[in-house]
């Protein structure tokens, strides 16, 4: 039975027109790619080995045509910093961000918790448009509202999946 | 063979083809070699041009696409080969230009220098690959791989030579020019009625 926000995510890129997700994996983003297999089975889905290799095949996406999508731990915000920055701001290239948090509130694992602390300030940094769902009910909407804001603007943006929703603590 | 040389040996081969091509000195020599809309210009994400390659193939299969990489480059990256293997469009062709420096940044040795091979790593991940190490090698090989219309790569020794332009430092102008030549101009360069 999936969580009450995967559903909500997946209408929310659905509804944006979003071709080609391209991913790494995380146990709440498994959700997701299910969800979309299963409900939204146009949209394509690509495996990458790193979040930095993620962001350019999402941009050699865009260069084509189509709207993509990334899905990936937050953890990986920092694996692909340089392209977020010399390739999608710097081109003014379009990719949704859908992370899901590590190091935010509810976290066990120390380890996570600077890389946690840093992701807000990483993405104002580079002037990057982000949003958290805090509640099931509004994932759609906030989705629908950062793809709008992303392919309107010519922006990364970025969709923020708390622990606390991930996880239903 | 020298970089330059290889870029216009390429060059003559180009159709309609788009290409991504790798920042610093593969880029300058492209653009020497022919500037053309259908040439994507890197000016940063080191590493990433095989990756923005991948993507632009799987969104256009109606169109042949080249990756122009370095040594260097592709060693920063090199899960990507992984990931390529994994998708295999055929309508995608990587080539490598291997010099064996860091060309751009002062000629600092790179790991191929000491015997790492990128056409066995291709080769390991399901890629049709083939090292090359004259021009006729390199025109041979590019004949086969227009025939067999598989995910090839083709890395090709080199000899650094001193690049003699570089191409617009305009990033959004390079991206609009290149997507209006593939039939895809964003939204914000049309007008449109209210």
């Amino acid at each position: 039975m999936p969580a009450s926000w995967a559903p909500g995510v997946c209408a929310g890129l659905a509804a944006s027109a979003i071709g080609h997700i391209v991913y790494v994996p995380d146990n709440p983003l498994s959700q997701l790619l299910a969800g979309l297999s299963r409900d939204y089975p146009h949209i394509s889905q690509t495996l990458a080995t790193r979040e930095e290799e993620a962001v350019g095949i999402a941009s050699g996406l865009y260069l084509g045509g189509v709207r993509p999508a990334v899905l990936m731990q937050s953890s990986g915000l920092g694996n692909c910093a340089n392209a977020i920055g010399s390739l999608l701001v710097a081109y003014q290239i379009p990719v949704v961000f859908v992370m899901s948090m590590r190091g935010d509130a509810g976290e066990w694992n120390w380890a996570q918790v600077p890389m946690g602390r840093a992701i807000e300030p990483i993405l104002d940094s580079f002037g990057v448009p982000h949003a958290t769902v805090d509640r099931p009910e509004e994932a759609e909407s906030i989705v629908r509202a950062l793809c709008e804001t992303a392919f309107s603007a010519r922006v990364p943006a970025a969709c923020l999946l708390p622990r606390r929703l991930t996880t239903g603590e | 063979m020298t970089r330059a040389d290889a870029t216009a040996c390429l060059m003559r081969r180009l159709r309609d083809h788009a290409v991504v091509v790798s920042l610093g000195h593969p880029a300058y020599d492209l653009y020497v070699a022919g500037d053309r809309a259908e040439n994507f210009y890197t000016w940063g994400s080191m590493g990433l041009t095989c990756s923005i390659a991948l993507g632009l193939a799987m969104a256009r299969p109606d169109r042949r696409v080249v990756a122009i990489d370095g040594d260097g480059s592709l060693l920063m990256n090199l899960g990507t080969l992984a990931t390529i293997g994994s998708r295999r469009p055929p309508n995608l062709l990587v080539v490598v230009w291997d010099n064996q420096a860091y060309g751009t940044t002062g000629g600092q040795p790179t790991a191929t220098a000491r015997g790492a091979d990128l056409a066995g790593a291709a080769a390991a991940m399901g890629l049709e690959s083939i090292t090359t190490r004259t021009a006729d090698e390199f025109d041979r090989a590019l004949d086969q791989a227009e025939a067999r219309r598989r995910t090839t790569a083709i890395v090709v020794k080199v000899d650094e030579s001193a690049p003699q332009g570089r191409p617009p430092l305009d990033c959004v102008f390079i991206k609009q020019r290149f997507m209006a030549a593939l039939g895809v101009p964003e939204d914000a360069t049309r007008g449109q009625a209210i």
